[in-house]
């Protein structure tokens, strides 16, 4: 292999690579990037088995190859040579790498022992817009459970509603975030359209794309596979074949109370009570009045607080209380100006809504307080 | 994917698992499954298309190898991209969000109220209807019908899970109710760190605070004056705003020494019962209950005869679990010979407990005489008496030889003991006298008890 490249083009695309390097792994080779060019284009890739990166970069390529590179060395190298040409080279074991009065040589390993990325795409099944993906995921994917004890639950659902939109949905058990309504643009030919359970971290590297293009989906179910292409990268994971919990079910259809609230006034109110929750239970409680909320938190160690915010309540007075962490999650991924939160007695589920936002739900399973 | 194949796979894995490194084998062998192997070719799935990829390309050769000398044959072997996940037997799988209706209502449990202890579990015959029923009235009617309910009676009779019950039966009823069990130690502790801490005002609000307040075996607040003084004011306060109050003891409030004047008809103040010991019949039905819980076949003559056996609740279901370990060590039947054989060791380690001066001394006290006279030489009618008890509990109840029982009592000849308790087992048929033999031996302890 041998190729010439710019070094501002490879210093956009590797940080994102750098992503799939497996940070733990026990597999040497996972804490590489295959280097690989192959007619005329070169590629960089990274996998940790669960999900790979792969993106293409510009190069002037003299001769074909692959050859594979410590991921984290090689990174810092390339990132601190901040213009300029640079040229990368095989002999026999070695990769070289020279440029502007640089010349470096890289113990490497066999790329034959690197994992395949992909055989083959699979089906195309339809192309999101990446404001879509940005506007609408983050808002969710926070919800998924990040242990692998449940599989269904550190995944997120892609659930096909109508032709041309889906929901998306995610939970670990104790909350839930929705999102009905997300359009997508479908292939013709997909029959099956867009549905699909993927891990939840491809789905948070899919938030973070830098480029705006549009995204390709593509699914292979022989392969088990998920493919989202924009422009010179390629996002693969597996999908999760588990079953997704019935969803539907859970979503409270009435309520007792309902109150309105400023999402900033909230949200501070949470963070400030939970310097005391999180010294023990991590309980935050809402007492819910005519025209205001309490939040309340104790630790028998510092203290208590008690922080007023005001809101607009129908229905009953009511009191509930959540786990901090939950209510801080929420309230730090959604943007808008206005929350609305219904409640039917402490021990059902709590519910949060965006009126800007019909289309968005929160669910939290309380925590039930003796005392 | 069969027990079979599950079996043969685990074994091909446990002798790769040798030959690779372990990074390697976690990372790429430890989630793979054979799903299915027939007319010579095996299939494995892994969980992604990357594992399949370096598993066909890197180890191909090992795991044919292996695989071709379990099975003998010459295996094709197939890899595909498919996960396998591990059951989950629990129900709730998908976290307490999906728990479903019933049990999203209920949530973990009382702290220290054993759910199992409901109404519903208890057998109920005329020794304790009628606190079982006024425990039920109790949870149905917090605080209105009988405040406080104070349950009373010996071990081992279910106090405890009656109040257990009253705490489930409110919980499962009403979520919104404050209900706080805990002991009359639990409350000791509370009262005595709330004073260390200088932090009352804490611990008043957590008991006054609720809408119902269950202390078990109540009886131990006895001589403990600020404990008595904080349970005094807890209940008025209680009382007062109309939470119901439940407490249990040993024995009636007006019998609880130590206990002031005023906490004693206070606890008088609502319901007093108490539960006696369980009669036979109710004991029966007690182990059968237990058996089935454990679900050990335990036949109606077999609970009769280990029934006969003790008046503690507790004990029998002690004696059963006993017989249950002995019927599955030795994987048989449950014999009679296995619960004689059970019975007769009980009765032996109980036993063993007590030393032969204590049944001397109880002998004494009850004739209000002195153990130096017993072991003396004196012949008084009264000693002889005396004498002659004493050989004939520590003869059929200690199991002494009639050497040790003389050598105990002053160095007598065995004759003179054979003599007495031949003379106690004549007079035994007499009422009276079996009476005060029995006296003295309840003292001792119930074990001794037939």
């Amino acid at each position: 292999m041998r190729i010439l490249l710019l070094s501002e083009n490879i210093n956009k695309k590797l940080p994102f690579v750098s992503h799939a390097v497996s940070s733990r792994s026990q597999l040497p080779i996972l804490s590489n990037f295959l280097l690989r060019s192959q007619k005329g284009k070169f590629y960089i890739c990274a996998t940790d088995l669960e999900i790979g990166i792969e993106e293409n970069i510009p190069a002037n390529i003299e001769e074909d190859g692959e050859i594979t590179v410590p991921a984290r060395v090689f990174f810092e190298f390339i990132s601190g040579i901040q213009k300029g040409k640079i040229l990368l080279y095989t002999k026999e074991t070695s990769l070289f790498l020279e440029s502007d009065g640089i010349k470096t040589v890289f113990q490497t390993m066999p790329p034959g022992d690197f994992p395949k990325l992909y055989e083959d795409k699979g089906g195309k099944q339809g192309t999101l817009k990446k404001d879509v993906v940005e506007k609408n995921f983050a808002k969710v994917v926070f919800a998924a459970s990040q242990d692998n004890e449940r599989p269904a639950l550190s995944g997120v659902l892609f659930k096909k509603e109508k032709r041309g939109s889906f929901s998306v949905v995610a939970t670990d058990g104790y909350r839930l975030s929705l999102k009905r309504d997300v359009s997508v643009v479908e292939e013709e030919e997909s029959s099956d359209g867009v549905g699909f359970l993927a891990p939840v971290r491809l789905i948070k590297e899919l938030i973070s794309l830098k480029n705006n293009g549009d995204i390709g989906i593509y699914s292979s179910k022989k392969n088990n596979q998920i493919m989202f292409f924009q422009d010179e990268t390629v996002l693969v994971g597996r999908l999760i074949e588990a079953e997704f919990p019935n969803y539907e079910k859970i979503i409270p259809s009435d309520f007792s109370s309902r109150t309105v609230l400023d999402r900033r006034e909230l949200h501070q109110a949470v963070k400030s009570s939970s310097i005391f929750a999180r010294e023990t239970t991590n309980i935050i409680k809402f007492s819910l009045e005519k025209n205001k909320i309490t939040l309340s938190a104790s630790a028998p160690s510092l203290g208590e607080s008690r922080i007023d915010v005001g809101a607009k309540t129908e229905g009953e007075e009511n009191e509930i209380a959540f786990n901090a962490r939950y209510l801080l999650e929420l309230l730090g991924n959604i943007e808008e100006e206005e929350v609305v939160f219904e409640m039917s007695g402490p021990l059902n589920p709590g519910v949060f809504k965006i009126p800007e936002d019909p289309n968005f739900l929160h669910i939290i399973m309380p925590i039930r307080v003796q005392g | 994917m069969t027990k079979e194949n599950q079996e043969l796979w685990k074994a091909i894995l446990g002798e790769i698992e040798t030959e690779v490194s372990r990074a390697i084998f976690l990372t790429l062998f430890k989630h793979t499954f054979l799903i299915s192997f027939e007319n010579g070719v095996m299939t494995i799935a892994a969980s992604s298309v990357m594992i399949v990829d370096l598993l066909q390309k890197r180890y191909y050769q090992i795991i044919k190898k292996t695989v071709d000398k379990h099975t003998g044959l010459s295996v094709k072997i197939i890899f595909v991209p498919k996960t396998i996940f591990p059951e989950i037997k629990t129900d709730d799988k998908d976290g307490p969000l999906f728990a479903g209706e019933e049990k999203s209502t209920i949530i973990g449990h009382l702290p220290r109220v054993r759910k199992e202890y409901t109404f519903q579990t208890m057998a109920v015959s005329s020794s304790n209807q009628l606190a079982y029923v006024s425990a039920q009235t109790v949870a149905k009617k917090i605080g209105t019908a009988y405040n406080p309910l104070f349950i009373y009676g010996p071990v081992g009779v279910g106090k405890t899970h009656l109040i257990h019950a009253i705490a489930n039966k409110v919980f499962e009823e009403s979520q919104d109710k404050k209900i706080f069990y805990i002991t009359s130690e639990g409350f000791t502790n509370e009262v005595v760190e709330a004073i260390r801490t200088n932090d009352t005002a804490r611990m008043k609000k957590k008991f006054r605070n609720v809408d119902i307040l269950a202390i078990d075996d109540v009886q131990f607040v006895a001589g403990k004056e600020r404990v008595q003084e904080e349970l005094f004011h807890t209940f008025n306060t209680l009382i007062d705003k109309g939470a119901q109050v439940v407490l249990s003891s040993d024995r009636p409030p007006s019998e609880i020494k130590k206990l002031e004047k005023r906490l004693s008809s206070r606890f008088s103040g609502g319901l007093t019962v108490d539960i006696e010991p369980p009669d036979f019949e109710l004991r029966t039905a007690i182990l059968l209950i237990k058996a089935k819980k454990y679900d050990f076949p335990l036949t109606i003559d077999a609970a009769k005869k280990i029934a006969e056996h003790s008046q503690d609740a507790r004990k029998l279901e002690g004696i059963l679990l006993r017989i249950m370990t002995e019927a599955q060590s030795i994987e048989g039947e449950l014999s009679n010979n296995i619960i004689e054989k059970v019975l007769y060791n009980n009765n032996k380690t109980a036993l063993s407990y007590y030393h032969p001066d204590e049944i001397i001394n109880n002998v004494c006290s009850f004739y209000k005489i002195k153990p130096t006279q017993i072991k003396g030489v004196k012949r008084d009618a009264l000693l002889v008496r005396a004498r002659q008890i004493a050989m004939y509990i520590l003869r059929s109840r200690l199991n002494l030889s009639y050497v040790e029982i003389g050598n105990i009592l002053g160095g007598r000849d065995h004759t003179t003991i054979m003599h007495g308790v031949e003379k106690v087992e004549g007079l035994l048929s007499g009422e009276l006298f079996s009476d005060e033999v029995n006296k003295i031996i309840s003292t001792t302890g119930g074990n001794l008890v037939d």
